[in-house]
């Protein structure tokens, strides 16, 4: 208390500013607020037997959904998810492992099966109708979106890489079923897979770079530039003059 | 049902019963909403065959919609909340068609939700509905109550010959109930895809095309509101109706008088006394099945009005005696019949702006009809029947005896319909007006008055709310405001009575919690606060909104603390999902195990209550 000089009987500084508030009992405005104030937690009633019913039913049909056919998981077969990467370090040394009970557990299913049952084609659109019946047929006039589609169809479920692959094509062929002209777009996709690729993308500069026909490119920027001028730092400005004429 | 909490209860619902693959196809389309599928797979990062696959099956399941427009040939899908939100519903439809027309019918039901539409013919082949009860075992544990024993037996016995022969009739009743109807293409659009699709067929008539005006718009409007019901319509019950009442529910006069004292304890008891009763029905009736072509669905909006009536009978059933809680029930049951949805307009209407809309009328002579005659209708309204005995004394010495005696057995018609109407204006007295009184050309009908009454839910259940969270000076608070509109705190300290520190302290926290606010009116330009007015008011069509926002809150919480709880335990319940495992928990699970298992049940059990509970809620402030 007297180490620093200061005289018995006086309240140390700030004393004067209590955080007690006079009358109302409330808290001052400025106080800190407790640390653990008295907090009610409201508990749920228990169940009555009619709830539990339905719960019991909700639970039930639950349960039926999960065996369908169609409870579907997402796991690392997804095309998302790289083979070397999410699916190799997600992996479970300790109960990855396939073991003899393994057999008895449950085979979560990744894709839904649509066989097994009758369904009303009218009620699907045009497109999907090839999933729902792989035997349907349309007629000659989509013959090319149709091959297109019947690969996914014959493809087993666990040739992971082949799926990629596949997929691949199957979405070049999407891009191209896009266009009207289903021929055109054809032979585009022959002559240069890359623009096609690139359709897919929402923001493609390239596209834009073309129609606008403006020779600045934002994406080249940095590309063109630094081969180029790396060339004329050590070339001494080889063929860099030609190109620095156009920028 | 744009809202972020409804999206992410709706995706959290759809994971819980279809698995991720469905909950990733479709928050990508809450997110994004009408996509081509090039955009879908760009978006959902899906591969093509997942994507087809996943889309097939959940327009299988109506929870997408589609729409292929005629100009670019390009088929949009876009979500389907409403659809996913009824998920959350199937417990307590289920538990209410078990309630109403017995195991079997509950199971058929819940298979057409499983198969989410089916064709009859496709249902005939199923194996869980042929072999009917013996399925049932399976999937739905506790079958004690099954009671109707030896006609069950016998269908053993007898084998797959006849069980088909009891899925059509209960078909056909849950069909007349209007629960289920008629898959049609249009109900696989959004319906402001189907409405713009029948406005372009309106206008390119011929007729139309040379109207002006506002000729021309009030001839689209209607022919597009007129070729949309036509569309969109699948009801089932026309036909299979007779005398205004669908099949199985109607009552035999002459049944025998075990079934009638089994309708008087008026519990799920009775169901299965119920269920044999229609089933003899029907069985005895014409057994003419129904065509295999159709293809059915659930018709949530029928269930609705089911649920709501439900709801109107809880509420009588606190404020009256049981006796006039069934007799209420009679009349609502009657309504039901004929009533479609729960109210004409999609949005929700705001307070005050929604005009009455009363219910079919029904004819008290009608109601009578469906009264249990052993229900005992005298001895609830004591005071009302000596009344009513001294009066009909005066015309009819002849029943002296009879009427004075404790006996009402004997009761004559006559007498019985007056007690019905005396029931039945018991409950048209306020708070609630449960009905209300008609006399059409002579004849005395009873209807429902539905928005009066759907309101009045929405405020008791707001008021609930209002009493728990901010105790009963809040609620009378509330109330006063609620009846008088805006007033200004002297005015409001003046009628509800309160000191003016409760009065500020409450006002204070309903203010900071949303459910009271202020209003300034200021008496010169200045705005001084000085010489301003201040006006506490309460709106109830913004608390109802910010509790159903709350509402959506709370469930996809429960829903996600579900899932975490789930996945805490996941090791283990992996365990006891196990194929071996299952169905013989005693044998392969230890004790410590097998606590655990019925702790995880109960659990989860209490947190889907408790969704439950709050979709009640919803449905209150939503869909009555």
């Amino acid at each position: 208390m007297s180490r620093f000089g200061a005289k018995k009987g006086r309240k140390l500084p700030g004393a004067e500013f209590s955080w007690e508030t006079g009358e109302g009992g409330g808290e001052n405005d400025t106080a800190p607020t407790p640390l653990f104030p008295k907090y009610h937690v409201p508990r749920a009633r228990p169940l009555t037997p009619h709830e539990q019913i339905q719960v019991d039913q909700y639970r039930s049909l639950r349960e039926r959904f999960h065996d369908g056919p169609y409870y579907s998981v997402l796991d690392s077969a997804t095309s998302s998810a790289k083979k070397e990467s999410a699916a190799r370090v997600h992996f479970d040394p300790f109960h990855g492992m396939p073991s003899y009970s393994g057999k008895y557990q449950k085979k979560m299913r990744t894709l839904p099966k649509l066989a097994g049952r009758e369904y009303v084609m009218k009620f699907f659109p045009k497109e999907l109708w090839q999933t729902i019946q792989p035997s349907f047929k349309p007629d000659a006039a989509m013959d090319g979106y149709v091959l297109r589609i019947d690969r996914p169809g014959i493809r087993r479920g666990f040739e992971d890489d082949e799926d990629e692959e596949d997929d691949e094509a199957g979405k070049k062929g999407k891009n191209a079923e896009e266009g009207d002209a289903e021929n055109e777009d054809d032979e585009r996709e022959v002559l240069d897979p890359d623009e096609e690729e690139e359709e897919i993308m929402d923001d493609d500069f390239e596209d834009d770079d073309d129609d606008m026909g403006g020779d600045y490119n934002a994406e080249q920027y940095f590309d063109g530039g630094d081969d180029e001028y790396g060339d004329d730092g050590f070339g001494d400005g080889g063929g860099g003059g030609a190109d620095e004429d156009t920028y | 049902m744009a809202s972020q909490y409804a999206a992410e209860l709706c995706a959290l619902l759809v994971e819980d019963n279809f698995g991720e693959l469905f909950a990733r196809i479709f928050s990508i389309l809450q997110r994004y909403d009408r996509l081509s599928f090039p955009r879908l797979k760009f978006y959902s990062r899906l591969s093509d065959r997942q994507l087809r696959h996943g889309l097939a099956a959940m327009i299988q399941h109506h929870l997408i919609y589609h729409y292929t427009s005629y100009d670019e040939g390009v088929t949009y899908y876009e979500p389907n909340p409403q659809a996913a939100y009824y998920l959350v519903r199937s417990g307590k439809i289920l538990a209410f068609i078990q309630d109403r027309l017995g195991k079997y019918a509950a199971t058929v039901m819940s298979t057409i939700m499983l198969l989410g539409h089916a064709q009859i013919s496709h249902l005939e082949t199923l194996p869980e509905l042929r072999s009917g009860q013996l399925e049932a075992d399976g999937i739905n544990d506790d079958h004690e109550g099954e009671g109707a024993g030896e006609r069950v037996n016998g269908h053993n016995v007898v084998g797959a010959i006849e069980q088909p022969a009891l899925l059509h009739p209960t078909l056909k009743t849950l069909a007349s109930h209007g629960y289920l109807i008629r898959v049609r293409d249009a109900q696989f659009q959004s319906y402001a895809d189907n409405a713009l699709d029948a406005e372009r067929a309106i206008k390119s008539r011929p007729d139309v095309k040379q109207m002006k005006g506002k000729r021309l718009e009030e001839t689209v409007l209607e022919g597009t509101l007129a070729m949309l019901r036509e569309k969109l319509d699948g009801d089932l019950t026309r036909g299979l109706m007779h005398n205004g009442l669908p099949r199985g529910a109607k009552r035999r006069p002459g049944s025998g008088s075990a079934d009638k004292s089994a309708r008087m304890d008026y519990d799920m008891e009775d169901e299965a006394e119920e269920e044999n009763e229609w089933s003899d029905d029907d069985m005895g009736g014409d057994a003419t099945p129904m065509e295999s072509g159709i293809v059915i669905r659930v018709n949530y909006e029928k269930l609705d009005v089911a649920l709501r009536n439900r709801r109107f009978l809880d509420l009588a059933e606190m404020h009256a005696s049981s006796a006039t809680a069934q007799v209420y029930e009679c009349l609502l049951r009657r309504i039901e019949y004929q009533t479609k949805q729960c109210r004409d307009s999609v949005e929700i209407p705001r307070e005050g702006e929604e005009g009455e809309q009363y219910s079919v009328a029904i004819a008290l002579s009608a109601v009578t009809e469906e009264v249990d005659p052993q229900l005992d209708l005298a001895g609830s309204i004591g005071p009302m029947e000596i009344q009513h005995s001294v009066s009909k004394r005066g015309k009819r010495p002849l029943d002296e005896d009879g009427v004075n005696g404790t006996s009402h057995q004997d009761s004559d018609a006559p007498s019985r319909t007056y007690e019905i109407d005396q029931h039945l204006s018991l409950l048209s007295q306020p708070p609630y007006n449960l009905t209300s009184k008609r006399v059409v050309s002579g004849l005395i009908t009873w209807t429902v008055e539905f928005r009066h009454l759907a309101r009045k839910l929405r405020h008791l259940e707001l008021e609930r709310v209002i009493e728990a969270r901010y105790g009963d000076v809040a609620l009378r608070v509330i109330r006063v405001l609620h009846a008088k509109g805006k007033l200004d705190e002297k005015r409001l300290q003046e009628i509800s009575l309160l000191p003016f520190k409760d009065l500020r302290q409450v006002l204070a926290s309903m203010q900071s919690g949303g459910f009271v606010d202020l209003q300034e009116v200021p008496r010169d330009a200045q705005r001084q606060p000085s010489r301003t007015i201040y006006l506490w008011f309460y709106d109830p069509d913004r608390i109802r909104d910010s509790i159903l926002e709350d509402t959506y809150k709370a469930m996809s919480r429960c829903m996600q603390r579900l899932r975490f709880e789930r996945s805490r335990l996941k090791e283990f319940l992996e365990k006891t999902e196990r194929s071996d495992v299952k169905g013989n928990e005693e044998r392969y699970l230890s004790p410590a195990e097998l606590t655990l298992l019925g702790q995880w049940r109960s659990k989860e059990a209490l947190l889907l209550g408790e969704i439950t509970r709050l979709d009640e809620m919803v449905a209150v402030m939503r869909d009555y």
